[in-house]
């Protein structure tokens, strides 16, 4: 046994951002860039509204080409996933994606991923692009016995140990990034690139979280019928970090006569918003501690596994939790004060019962997720937003610039529960 | 865009100088910067500011800028247009989306303000 086996930690790098793999894309099409998780990530080419109506109305095509991709093979592979993973990887077969969780001893969670079973022993788990150095180092860590398992047994020893690659890396001969093409129109924009009839049928047949394998004008390509939109039409395409641009191009040229057009990540956020999906570090995690089951994700934690990492204090979570993800939606029309992280979520008495996680302004309304008193706020419970103060004025004019649970305050701005995720 | 005959800050408010008023707003730059308008903050009127006092805040979906007075003087008009429609600062940054005006108490704090050749250059350099 490992003396100086510890719980894991890790230590956040700082690092020079790099252009994605369709960098030299974007800078043709926009000056809006900025470092998002270490990447250059373009923010919006025309507007964010224009893109968010064009996915719900048509299509959009995102770079997600940042977003960590591991490879995970061999005989190890899905039983060293079911140990780390809180939901039930036996449960997919080839041709599967699920969503999951990887959680650390402590039951805290690390990322939210999707895994997708490529073959019956090569698995591809896709993580979010700020936590994809972090879950590297924690699998390797438990991989080589540096990090406690099972905090209750610290000899517990990992059964299944595989080889872990990234993906990303182009001296990996199987190297995948990630384009997300997203939207009704979605398979109108695909049966114009893909020649060959069978192949098109086979991806039209697809149905939520499936996958396939095949070549796209001789761009090898893995698609799948996911996405993080909230289009009920959706797909993700995986394909070599070289052949990216190809593929982004070729996708914008013969989409445009359906209304595709590229999306940047203010869009990806509204849209993610309006559909309810919960985002790493604010709607799960975060400076909440935001657990799955308070997030509505608690189909994903399988307690009833025999084990998984983080399973007893995740256990714990799912007994005793008293704060809850909701969805509301707010007036938003021009001139309507955005609502903003942390403000504060008032009852119809004006007492705060939680905060404000995420919002964005879609057409004349807001949509926010906030983290409010657990059976608090249903469908159509009236609900107020008190606005921190965000200016030197409201601050004179005895605005707080904090709120804490239990406090009065008078609502700025009123609105109503609506339903915890939609479908477009 | 850059326009002529205006003064610029370099947090990229603008300041038209007729006698003793000045009107002001925020640049094309930072309207770019913050993307769709969606609200803002107007002072009010006869409010007494001093150089670099907050006098306006502009928030898009994404971002809320704190808009600063270039100039010592007291707020003698504010653009009311708007509060109903924001948007005129991404359409017309320089026109319609002028944010307020100010009597001028002392002038002196527009001597360092850049000129529109300068504020070209400043921005080169961003």
């Amino acid at each position: 046994m490992n003396q100086d086996k510890g719980v894991f930690i890790y230590q956040k790098e700082q690092i020079q951002p790099i252009g994605s793999s369709l960098y030299q894309e974007h800078l043709k099409l926009t000056t809006h860039i900025a470092d998002f998780a270490g990447y250059l990530m373009p923010l919006w080419y025309s507007s964010i509204s224009a893109e968010h109506r064009a996915v719900r109305e048509s299509a959009g095509l995102f770079d997600c080409t940042h977003m960590g991709v591991l490879g995970i093979a061999g005989p190890e592979a899905a039983g060293f996933l079911n140990t780390v993973c809180t939901n039930d990887v036996s449960t997919i077969s080839t041709g599967r994606a699920q969503y999951s969780y990887i959680l650390d001893a402590a039951g805290n969670v690390l990322d939210d991923i999707i895994i997708y079973r490529i073959e019956e022993e090569r698995f591809m788990v896709v993580v979010n692009a700020a936590n994809e150095e972090k879950i590297k180092a924690y699998l390797n860590g438990l991989i080589k016995n540096e990090v406690v398992l099972d905090v209750n047994h610290p000899d517990r020893k990992l059964e299944h140990k595989p080889e872990i690659r990234d993906m990303k890396d182009l001296n990996n001969e199987d190297c995948r990034v990630d384009i997300a093409l997203q939207g009704p129109a979605s398979l109108n924009v695909l049966n114009g690139i893909i020649i060959d009839k069978k192949v098109f049928e086979t991806v039209s047949n697809l149905k939520p979280f499936r996958l396939v394998q095949t070549e796209v004008q001789d761009v090898d390509c893995i698609i799948s019928r996911t996405g993080y939109t909230g289009s009920s039409i959706g797909f993700e395409l995986f394909v070599r970090p070289q052949k990216a641009a190809q593929l982004w191009n070729l996708l914008l040229e013969k989409g445009g006569r359906y209304g595709l057009v590229p999306c940047g990540l203010g869009a990806r956020d509204s849209l993610r918003i309006e559909a309810g999906l919960p985002l790493y570090g604010h709607e799960l995690a975060g400076p909440f501690v935001i657990s799955p089951f308070e997030a509505g994700y608690g189909w994903a934690v399988k307690l009833d596994k025999d084990f998984f990492v983080g399973k007893a204090p995740m256990k714990r979570k799912s007994q005793t939790y008293d704060m809850e993800v909701i969805r509301i939606e707010l007036p938003g029309a021009k001139g309507i004060r955005p609502v903003r992280q942390n403000d504060g979520v008032l009852d119809n008495k004006g007492v705060c019962i939680g905060w404000v996680l995420s919002s964005a302004t879609i057409e004349a309304k807001q949509i926010a997720l906030v983290y409010v008193q657990r059976g608090s706020v249903e469908e159509d419970t009236n609900v107020g937003i008190y606005y921190l103060a965000r200016s030197q004025r409201q601050v004179q004019e005895g605005k707080k610039k904090n709120i804490k649970k239990g406090e009065n305050a008078d609502a700025d701005i009123t609105g109503k529960g609506v339903s915890r995720f939609e479908k477009f | 865009m850059v326009k002529e005959g205006l003064l610029y800050t370099k947090e990229h408010e603008w300041v038209k100088v007729e006698g003793g008023t000045a009107t002001m707003g925020i640049t094309d730059y930072a309207q770019e910067q913050l993307g769709e308008v969606t609200f803002v903050e107007l002072p009010e009127i006869d409010k007494d500011v001093e150089p670099n006092d907050e006098v306006s805040v502009v928030e898009s979906s994404k971002a809320a800028s704190d808009v600063y007075s270039p100039v010592a003087g007291k707020v003698s008009e504010v653009n009311t247009a708007l509060e109903s429609n924001p948007e005129l600062i991404n359409e017309d940054c320089y026109g319609k989306g002028w944010i307020c005006k100010l009597e001028m108490t002392d002038t002196r704090a527009l001597d360092s303000l850049m000129k529109s050749k300068d504020y070209e250059e400043y921005l080169k350099e961003l």
